[in-house]
């Protein structure tokens, strides 16, 4: 279903066990016992029993990537799923495991060969052991005709930390949820997100944080344009769980509205049981400033060019953090090309 | 409660002989029927349409299910209503069967003795027409009409006829179809063009008719460049042995008027407190919402803000106070409609001793609404471990040349605070308590004195003991 190039990189990280999860080479055993993790945690049945299913249904998909006790990764593994013209559809069911004190830093890129219409049904569960880091890079650029649905699930031990940046740039429709479990003591989420809706296209994102660890803490950070007709619904959560003490707990969303005709929902939401904690969220919405955009036009920018380095701007504090410069490079340009 | 529960044949009779006749006491449950229906709108000598009206209302209820979203209410015996529609004054009779911590409330708020029997729905109801006589008649002079709304279908029936829920529809949701099938009580006000009321007009001195505070029906019209402001409700908790409070506000505030709302709803601690207000501004006018939530056992309270004229505003400043066994669902709702519409939401909750509080909240921006700009902030505050606070601000954006903010922010009282004032020599209850009513304290600023007054005596009250 999807290209396994990935596995001949693998010498290139000494130690690192790599595994496609249809090649048999992961006992069943060893999957169901990191699988426990997700078991006991605080999550809705309709969703338990969705990621029950994916689980299931794509066990032989994926990949399975495992950063030994101690081992840091600094090169990111870079996993391009591409999908050719004879498929319909394409599943992967990754399985990220990074053992205490290790570091792994994860590239995804989703994309299609061609211009024919994929579905694309995803489901990632990350652990992250005591004091271990996982950076974990997504971007989805499918095509237009396209559909993405996926669901990434981690849990987050002691003084663990997970940090994303979701890149949404593709696919006619997309539903994606992130969810993370801040179980153990000082344990940490970042979430870093980009979107951009033009043409017809249809986002529903969720971004969940659950607080259960004292002093934990999290961050979500989105920043969004939408133009043409796009529709968007971003939920952003934060749970903070009764014992959840010193929590600390932040969402943002900075939105740029470039057409009378986008649909923009918001619903930034915080749930809190716990008195000593602190959450907070904002969202803010509008046009591109008119100042900049004049400023910019009387330095002898055309418009189109304008509006291109403003939007460049308001991404870059994410883009930047995108350790691979080809890849920063040609999803920058993929942004511009959608301003034109 | 369903031993209380009283026969059909008693709505006929007028409603100051119910002791007469005790064989009711055993008959079997009823719902509402059409039958019912048409004797109460028959007792009221309500018009035609009236009847057809609220016939209309009660199939719609009877079709309409529980909303499945935010507050248990499953709680809530549908059945029971009936006892209190028909048993319109069918108050409480006896002072000593009023609950304990009801009666100390009202004393250390400092009510009289005459007003606790009303507020308490014991006695005769607290007749404050003498109160109000002079000011009345400074009104008429104006042209200004303060009536309640039974007296008002009568004597206005053409304005009632033309606004009464056209901004709340039956169909809304179940109670706003029960409303529309029993409402009863209620105040009307209306404002001629230019004209602005001085002082605050308040439903408080209309709660003498019957079955009011349960039904009632608020419908405000201000005119062309009209001025007013409008108090609901106290701020001492209106006891009933009726637990459930479904009225309806309606607010039409015309171009260039403005409108304040205020209201401090403190009902007693069986209430479900199922209310819905809305105003619909037109161009440049302006609605000032002031809205305070303290009793009840469950609330579910939205106002809406439709912003329909160019130019036009919403103001919203509230706070929750959800304690112990309480889960008080409050939030303001806006739709801008026009361009260059403005609205500004402050929300404030605080919760404690196992309360929840909870902010629902909806801005919604039409694609006709360029230029529109808001600021959505929401502040909670936690005072112990086993409260819950939720904030959900939903925001529904469906043009581009537009300005919108919002914020929220949840934690609890900074110890750093509390230190500094105990070492200035005060004590933790006490610095707790001022943090918690300095919290307040945009609310209760933008009230009438002697209501900011008691609702610092009502805070007082319930951090009493609880805190620290």
């Amino acid at each position: 279903m999807y290209r396994k190039e990935y596995l001949e990189k693998k010498s290139m990280f000494a130690d690192l066990i790599v595994e496609d999860m249809g090649d048999g080479n992961i006992s069943d055993s060893e999957i169901n016992e990191s699988l426990e993790r997700f078991e006991n945690i605080d999550l809705d049945d309709d969703l338990k029993d969705t990621i029950a299913k994916k689980g299931k249904e794509f066990f032989e998909s994926g990949v399975y990537i495992k950063a030994p006790a101690g081992k840091k990764y600094e090169t990111p593994f870079e996993l391009d799923y591409k999908t050719g013209s004879k498929e319909n559809e394409f599943n992967d069911n990754n399985l990220i495991i990074a053992e205490k004190d290790s570091e792994l830093n994860l590239v995804v890129d989703y994309n299609n060969e061609d211009y024919k219409k994929v579905i694309h049904n995803g489901l990632s569960r990350i652990i992250v052991k005591e004091n271990a880091v996982v950076n974990f890079i997504k971007i989805q650029r499918l095509n237009d005709k396209s559909q993405n649905f996926d669901l990434n699930l981690s849990v987050i031990e002691n003084d663990g930390e997970i940090n994303w940046i979701t890149v949404e740039l593709g696919a006619r429709e997309t539903i994606t949820k992130n969810i993370n479990i801040l179980k153990s003591e000082g344990s940490k989420a970042d979430i870093k997100s980009i979107y951009f809706g033009d043409g017809e296209r249809k986002l529903d994102l969720d971004y969940t944080v659950k607080h259960f660890g004292r002093h934990s803490k999290s961050e979500i950070e989105s920043r969004g344009v939408l133009k043409d007709k796009a529709k968007k619904i971003f939920r952003g959560n934060l749970h903070f769980k009764k014992e959840a003490k010193a929590a600390d707990g932040s969402e943002k969303e900075h939105i740029l509205l470039m057409d009378k005709r986008v649909e923009s929902d918001s619903i930034p939401a915080l749930f809190t049981e716990e008195d000593n904690v602190q959450g907070e969220h904002a969202v803010s919405a509008g046009q591109i400033d008119e100042n900049s955009l004049f400023y910019l036009m009387s330095r002898g920018f055309t418009k189109v060019e304008a509006k291109k380095l403003l939007v460049e701007a308001a991404f870059n504090p994410i883009f930047e953090k995108i350790p691979l410069n080809d890849l920063k490079g040609s999803v920058m340009n993929e942004v511009k090309r959608k301003l034109e | 409660m369903s031993e209380n529960k009283v026969d059909l044949k008693e709505i006929d009779r007028s409603i100051h002989d119910k002791k007469t006749d005790k064989d009711y006491s055993n008959r079997a449950k009823i719902g509402l029927t059409p039958k019912i229906i048409r004797e109460i709108s028959k007792e009221k000598n309500e018009p035609e349409w009236m009847t057809e009206f609220r016939l209309k209302s009660l199939e719609i209820y009877q079709n309409k299910p529980l909303p499945d979203w935010g507050a248990d209410i499953s709680d809530l015996d549908m059945d029971e209503i009936l006892t209190y529609i028909k048993g319109e004054g069918e108050i409480q009779n006896d002072w000593e069967e009023v609950p304990e911590d009801i009666k100390n409330t009202f004393d250390s708020l400092g009510i009289p003795e005459a007003e606790k029997e009303s507020l308490a729905g014991v006695g005769a109801q607290y007749d404050s027409e003498v109160v109000y006589q002079n000011l009345k008649e400074e009104l008429v002079e104006q042209g200004v009409i303060f009536m309640d709304m039974e007296r008002a279908l009568k004597e206005h029936e053409d304005i009632v006829k033309e606004h009464f829920m056209q901004l709340v529809p039956p169909d809304d949701h179940k109670f706003a179809a029960l409303h529309g099938a029993v409402w009863s009580g209620g105040s009307f006000v209306y404002v001629p063009e230019d004209v602005e009321v001085d002082i605050p007009l308040q439903s408080y001195f209309r709660l003498n008719a019957a079955g009011a505070g349960q039904f009632e029906h608020t419908l405000i019209i201000l005119e062309k460049g009209a001025k007013a402001h409008f108090i609901e409700g106290c701020s001492a908790p209106k006891y009933s042995v009726n637990n459930l409070h479904a009225g309806t506000v309606e607010l039409f505030v015309k171009e260039g008027a403005e409108l304040r709302y205020s209201t401090i709803e403190n009902w007693s601690k069986n209430m479900y407190n199922l209310n819905t207000k809305r105003a619909i501004v037109e161009k440049d006018g302006l609605i000032e919402w002031v809205s305070g939530s303290f009793g009840s056992k469950v609330s579910m309270l939205y106002p809406m803000s439709i912003l329909n004229g160019k130019g036009a505003r919403a103001e919203y400043t509230g706070v929750t106070f959800a304690a112990e066994d309480q889960y008080l669902d409050t939030g303001a709702k806006v739709v801008h409609a026009a361009p260059h519409t403005s609205s500004n939401i402050n929300a404030r909750s605080i919760a404690k001793g196992g309360g929840h509080a909870f902010y629902r909240g909806l801005l919604k921006v039409t694609d006709s609404a360029d230029h529109a700009k808001s600021t959505v902030s929401c502040e909670s505050l936690m005072l112990d471990n086993d409260s819950k606070s939720d904030t959900v601000p939903v925001m529904d954006l469906n043009t581009d040349d537009i300005d919108i903010g919002h914020e929220a922010k949840v934690g609890r009282i900074s110890e750093e605070a509390i230190f500094y004032l105990m070492s200035r020599g005060i004590s933790e209850e006490e610095a707790k308590a001022m943090i918690v009513r300095g919290f307040v304290e945009p609310i209760a600023k933008e009230l009438p004195l002697e209501y900011a007054v008691e609702l610092n005596n009502l805070i007082n009250l319930e951090l009493e003991g609880s805190i620290g």
